[in-house]
């Protein structure tokens, strides 16, 4: 502050920010090159019905995460989403089971996404309770009331009905009808977190939330609102599950924690490194699909693509936290 | 978390306690009264055994402030490594300690990635935990193991009695005593509480406060070895889904416990878990299907944690200055300059 | 004299038993510099929050440009025309400076879907920058930004919303170094031109005529004076007088007769840490108050550290009682016979939410239990509280938890933990911020009593404290050490050499 002419640069350096970009998007590169190698050696990869099968179970992940992801970006943890999404799934299919159509299974399953999004987000938020405590006993009553809604047994469903269709039509022979309604959904996440007011509070949120409440941003609400957005689009994915697997599968949760935490935090690691967001999570969502649809026609074994993704989610998280931590000496430097 | 209620003493709370566990008890043996009956109350036992020494393995770990979301993961390779090494035909003793060093090491690996590299706890102890999982099925690919199990003596832990008690009653005895003077009357349980209460006030006291954090890992691991032990005898064999349904009622133990005693202890953490030992196996035994355990205990667990909050604490005091008419409030920490 | 634009009559606030504020009468005028001067615990803070809306006033009321108002958050403030720079500013370190600037402000609605139009911010905040010369980066994180550009951006951020009438800048000078304490009076002055006025909070009374028009004085829980800064000169009022309503020598106890300088106990010899102090040359002798006068900035509270471990210094040799020693930890220190009472005492001195009977004992486990393993429990309470009764804590409870304890009374048990340590040298950073002026008095008695036994270093900021304590003092500017001839400071002397860096100006 000792020049005396006020010079204000703004724009940022177009050519530096394009390069950035570049960098940026090195797991789109491993992406494409895990591909590579993998259908070099097993063709069946890239070919049609492995396509649509790999497109159709990114789409459901994608959408189960893609609120995860804002709830993470934001400094808090929600391990109930699998679950939520179990518990639509079996709503869905214990509906139409029950004679109701489609539409009505939809708008309950979604409904109960919500109503378990906000309980936890009022909890987290208004009472300040701890996420993790909270997310895990919302996570197991949800469970529960899956299981219990189908005494404990998978609930079969007759017919499909249009998500069923879209699922499972191709357009041009490789890709499901599915993916452009979630493509559309995810670019508006996208315009959402890096145009509108509510994706920068989402990070300052993470960094300063004293700073973001100070301001009179309604903080409480809006965490509550992550939380519930999360609900919804574990809940949509749920019945997208249900009409993937003409079922209602109680125990089809499980598996989906470590594989949402896995994408949301590998996701984190571009784009905005450090921070997880939407594109992010879509990558790392397609980079997951790819390396276990390839591991399975490598003819590895389940319990081997377990251990992979422990090892990725550890490494994730050290690469993280590593850049995390360069970058908080930085700010330890300019305080001196 | 600051534990502050207006219920005054320890010895209160112990009342509220003892009171709830006759409610419990009465409740249950009114809608089923073989829920006093010998083989019920030894199986509320030998439940509480294993799920006590779980959770008071989480019990260290949320002393110093953390969470351990690895238990099941590491019940599960720790399960089928001792499964394996009993199979070979190794003595029990050796089974147990190749057991305790493995999950030793499993939680020494998360506690330095945590403390040292500074890595959350949280995700981190998920990736650990889906690691171990994972190579629980390194051994027999999934199948169960359970050749040499009643040559080798196991399940003795499950069934030998002493003194008309299981001996796995015994043992968590036992260990929750030693426990329970390490923490409670040695420097080694004091520096613990501090290095999880102000870790930096204990830095600046010369307590190693990282060194408390790998350590709190390492004795919910071992904790947790030792409670999918007493499983694998009670079963007779050892599966990859075993211990799967240990940390639900660990998380609610620890957290009930801490709420009803107003703070994490190991006596607390014996509270919890006994009261809800009793409640799952009550349900179990009015015929309640298996698949609402996780949802009873979870929504123990939220209203647990709702009791321990400031809101539902603030809100009970509203009632306790109503009745004491004193001038005590809340405002005190906001006043400091 | 038109309508003052701000004026409190009779504002009052209790705090359980506590009167913190006691009927205080205070007024602003319009375009005018107030500074709001205080001892630490004499309502300031708690009458800023109150009109910064953050908490409620009992009774009184408070008009603004003779318009009665009452806050029920800090939304009411800032809607009324109040905004407030806390004083340790809450920003979001990754966002740039023009993102903290609008944070909150995006959009002319508080939508959270609001579409963030870049060019628009940009040219606003240019037009905001247009009003003060100020030249600033805001493109750049704040993180990256020194600690005045920070302040700048709060202060931006503060009046960016239309309509401020009245600025509150609480302690805004105490992170920042002499030339940046100039940029930011410039930009205030700045502002009291445009027409806003300002109440600024501050402890230092040489910027009270550097930069204020009026000034109030608070003394426990009331504005005991009022009055223009000419007023002041014209009257050689002091100021200090006024804020501690006493003699500052009073609190200071004196040297005892006959008190004898013992060994040498610690020795520095060219101790240095890169970017915070360098060739620090340093004796302190069992039978002394070394006194060491350091502004935030001067590497003091980081020479304290580096001596206790917490920071290792890189350069130079320490002597600990004939042993060269490198600490490299708070513990390797402890086990050598130093033990430091820390500036901020609630992060870094005492287990808050537990009782003197668990935080006595914490710096010597060892003792607790007797060299063994198990704790002696009755033994620690007969330590504990034979070592509290001596220093009169205040409630005379064990079992009562710390943060239940004053400021004064909770720095005494950070000093039982020392005392419970027995250590050869003692080394306190600021040992009476936030403590009444009553508690210090106990506090520099035990400073001195610590000092027949042990070697004692006392760093401070503030002047009068380390002058007053000290049986010898040294100052630090920037890093560098700056002694005294061979008469020894006087006490504007050290202030000098602290602020300036040499003797005379």
């Amino acid at each position: 502050m000792t020049m005396a002419y006020p010079d204000p640069a703004f724009r940022r350096p177009r050519a530096r920010k394009l390069a950035r970009t570049i960098t940026n998007l090195w797991l789109v590169a491993v992406l494409v090159l895990l591909t590579l190698a993998i259908s070099s050696v097993r063709p069946q990869l890239v070919e049609s019905t492995n396509m649509i099968s790999m497109l159709r179970s990114f789409s459901i992940m994608a959408v189960m995460v893609l609120g995860l992801t804002w709830v993470i970006a934001a400094g808090q943890i929600d391990v109930s989403f699998m679950q939520v999404a179990a518990l639509a799934n079996m709503m869905t299919a214990a509906l139409l089971a029950h004679g109701y159509g489609w539409s009505v299974a939809i708008a309950v399953a979604l409904g109960t996404g919500v109503l378990a999004g906000l309980i936890n987000g009022w909890l987290v938020a208004a009472l300040r309770l701890p996420a993790l405590i909270v997310t895990i006993a919302t996570a197991g009553i949800c469970a529960s009331a899956a299981a219990a809604l189908g005494k404990g047994t998978v609930i079969r469903i007759a017919d499909a009905g249009p998500l069923g269709w879209m699922l499972n039509t191709p357009v041009l022979s490789v890709v499901p009808v599915i993916v452009l309604p979630v493509a559309v959904l995810a670019l508006a996440a996208w315009y959402i977190q890096e145009r509108l007011t509510l994706g920068r509070y989402i990070y300052a949120m993470a960094q300063n939330e004293a700073a973001v409440r100070s301001v009179g941003v309604p903080v409480t609400r809006l965490m509550i609102l992550l939380f519930t957005l999360s609900g919804l689009c574990a809940a949509m994915a749920g019945v997208m599950l249900a009409a993937s697997l003409s079922s209602g599968q109680p125990t089809i949760g499980g598996p989906f924690l470590i594989n949402g935490l896995t994408v949301v935090l590998l996701g984190g690691m571009m784009v905005h490194v450090g921070k997880p967001n939407i594109l992010g999570t879509l990558t790392a969502t397609l980079f997951l699909g790819v390396l276990f649809s390839g591991a399975a026609l490598l003819g590895l074994p389940d319990y081997q693509r377990q251990i992979i993704q422990g090892v990725l989610l550890a490494l994730g998280l050290g690469v993280a936290t590593w850049a995390g931590r360069r970058h908080g000496s930085r700010g330890g430097e300019s305080e001196k | 978390m600051k534990l502050l209620s207006p219920l005054p003493s320890i010895w209160g709370r112990a009342l509220v306690f003892l009171l709830l566990v006759v409610l419990v008890a009465a409740g249950f043996t009114i809608a089923e009264p073989r829920y006093l009956s010998h083989a019920s109350l030894s199986g509320i036992a030998r439940h509480m055994a294993a799920n006590g020494l779980a959770a008071l393995g989480l019990t260290f770990v949320v002393v110093v402030r953390k969470f351990d979301l690895s238990i099941a993961g590491v019940a599960a390779f720790t399960a089928m490594t001792m499964g394996a090494v009993i199979a070979a035909g190794y003595p029990l003793w050796a089974a147990v300690a190749i057991g305790i060093v493995t999950g030793g090491l499993i939680g020494m690996v998360s506690g330095v990635a945590i403390s040292r590299f500074g890595m959350p706890d949280i995700v981190t102890t998920i990736a650990t935990g889906s690691v171990c999982a994972g190579l629980a099925f390194l051994y027999t690919g999934g199948r169960s193991i359970f050749q040499n199990f009643f040559t080798s003596g196991i399940t003795d832990l499950n069934d030998a009695r002493f003194l008309g008690l299981g001996v796995s009653l015994w043992f968590l005895v036992a260990v929750y005593a030693a426990a329970w003077f390490v923490m409670h009357r040695t420097r080694t349980g004091h520096a613990f509480y501090a290095a999880g209460e102000n870790p930096v006030a204990a830095h600046y006291s010369g307590i190693q406060v990282k060194n408390y954090v790998v350590l709190a890992y390492v004795l919910c691991a071992v904790c947790t070895v030792l409670a999918v032990l007493l499983i694998l005898a009670e079963s007779g064999n050892a599966e990859t889904n075993k211990g799967a349904n240990l940390m639900m009622p660990a998380y609610a133990g620890v957290f009930l416990g801490a709420a009803m005693m107003a703070g994490t202890s190991v006596l607390a953490t014996f509270a919890g878990i006994l009261l809800i030992t009793m409640l799952l196996d009550g349900f179990s035994l009015l015929g309640v299907p298996y698949y609402y355990s996780d949802g009873v205990v979870s929504l123990i667990l939220l209203m647990g944690v709702v009791a321990f909050s400031g809101f539902a604490r603030n809100w009970a005091s509203s009632f306790a200055v109503f009745f004491r008419g004193s001038g005590r409030t809340n405002n005190k920490r906001e006043w400091q300059e | 004299m038109g309508t003052p634009i701000l004026q409190a009559s009779g504002v009052s606030k209790r705090f359980g038993p506590v009167m913190a504020l006691t009927g205080v009468d205070f007024r602003v005028e319009a375009g005018e510099i107030h500074a709001l001067l205080g001892i630490n615990g004499a309502g300031k803070s708690t009458f800023i929050k109150i009109l910064s809306g953050i908490i409620q006033k009992d009774s009184g009321s408070i008009r603004i440009a003779g318009k009665n108002v009452h806050f029920r958050g800090p939304n009411d403030a800032i809607g009324a025309g109040i905004a407030t720079v806390q004083q340790h500013p809450e920003l979001v370190p990754d966002m740039s400076g023009l993102d903290n600037i609008f944070l909150g402000r995006e959009s002319a609605g508080r939508s959270l879907f609001a579409r963030v139009d870049r060019q628009a911010l940009e040219k606003r905040a240019k037009a905001l920058l247009a009003r003060f010369s100020v030249p600033l980066d805001l493109s750049k994180p704040v993180a990256q930004m020194p600690a005045v550009e920070r302040e700048a951006v709060a202060v931006l951020q503060a009046i960016a919303s239309d309509d401020i009438k009245v600025l509150i800048l609480d302690e805004p000078t105490s992170t920042l170094t002499e030339v940046e304490r100039e940029d930011l009076f410039r930009l205030m002055r700045q502002l009291r031109a445009q027409g806003i006025s300002m109440i600024y909070i501050t402890h230092q009374l040489e910027e009270v005529f550097a930069i204020a028009d009026s000034f109030s004085v608070f003394r426990n829980g009331t504005c005991v004076a009022r009055m223009s800064v000419e007023e002041a000169r014209r009257q050689d009022q002091s100021l200090a007088t006024l804020m501690l309503g006493e003699e500052i020598g009073d609190v200071f106890p004196a040297r005892p007769e006959g008190l004898e300088i013992g060994e040498t106990v610690l020795s520095l010899k060219g101790f240095g840490s890169a970017g915070a102090f360098r060739n620090i040359h340093l004796e302190a002798r069992k039978g002394e108050v070394v006194g060491i006068f350091g502004l935030v900035g001067s590497g003091a509270e980081e020479l304290a550290k580096a001596v206790y471990g917490v920071q290792p210094a890189e350069e130079g040799e320490m002597v600990l009682k004939g042993r060269t020693l490198a600490p490299k930890s708070p513990r390797e220190a402890l086990d050598a016979g130093i033990f430091l009472v820390p500036g901020d005492r609630r992060t870094e001195g005492l287990t808050l939410t537990r009782s003197p009977l668990f935080n006595v004992p914490l710096a010597n486990l060892k003792r607790a239990s007797g060299g063994g393993w198990m704790l002696r429990r009755r033994q620690v309470r007969q330590d504990a509280s034979e070592i509290t009764r001596a220093m009169a804590l205040h409630p005379p409870s064990l079992t009562t938890a710390a943060s239940d304890f004053s400021g004064g009374n909770q720095q005494k048990l950070v000093l039982a933990k020392g005392l419970y340590r027995e250590a050869d040298l003692y080394i306190f950073v600021e040992p009476t911020v936030g403590v009444d002026i009553g508690a210090r008095a106990k506090i520099y008695a035990l400073i001195r009593e610590l000092s027949l036994r042990a070697a004692v270093i006392v760093f401070s900021s503030d002047c009068d404290e380390v002058n007053g304590v000290a049986d010898r003092t040294i100052a630090m500017h920037k890093g560098r050490q700056v002694d005294p001839g061979p008469e020894g400071f006087t006490r504007d002397q050290l202030l000098m050499a602290g602020i300036m860096g040499e003797l005379h100006a």
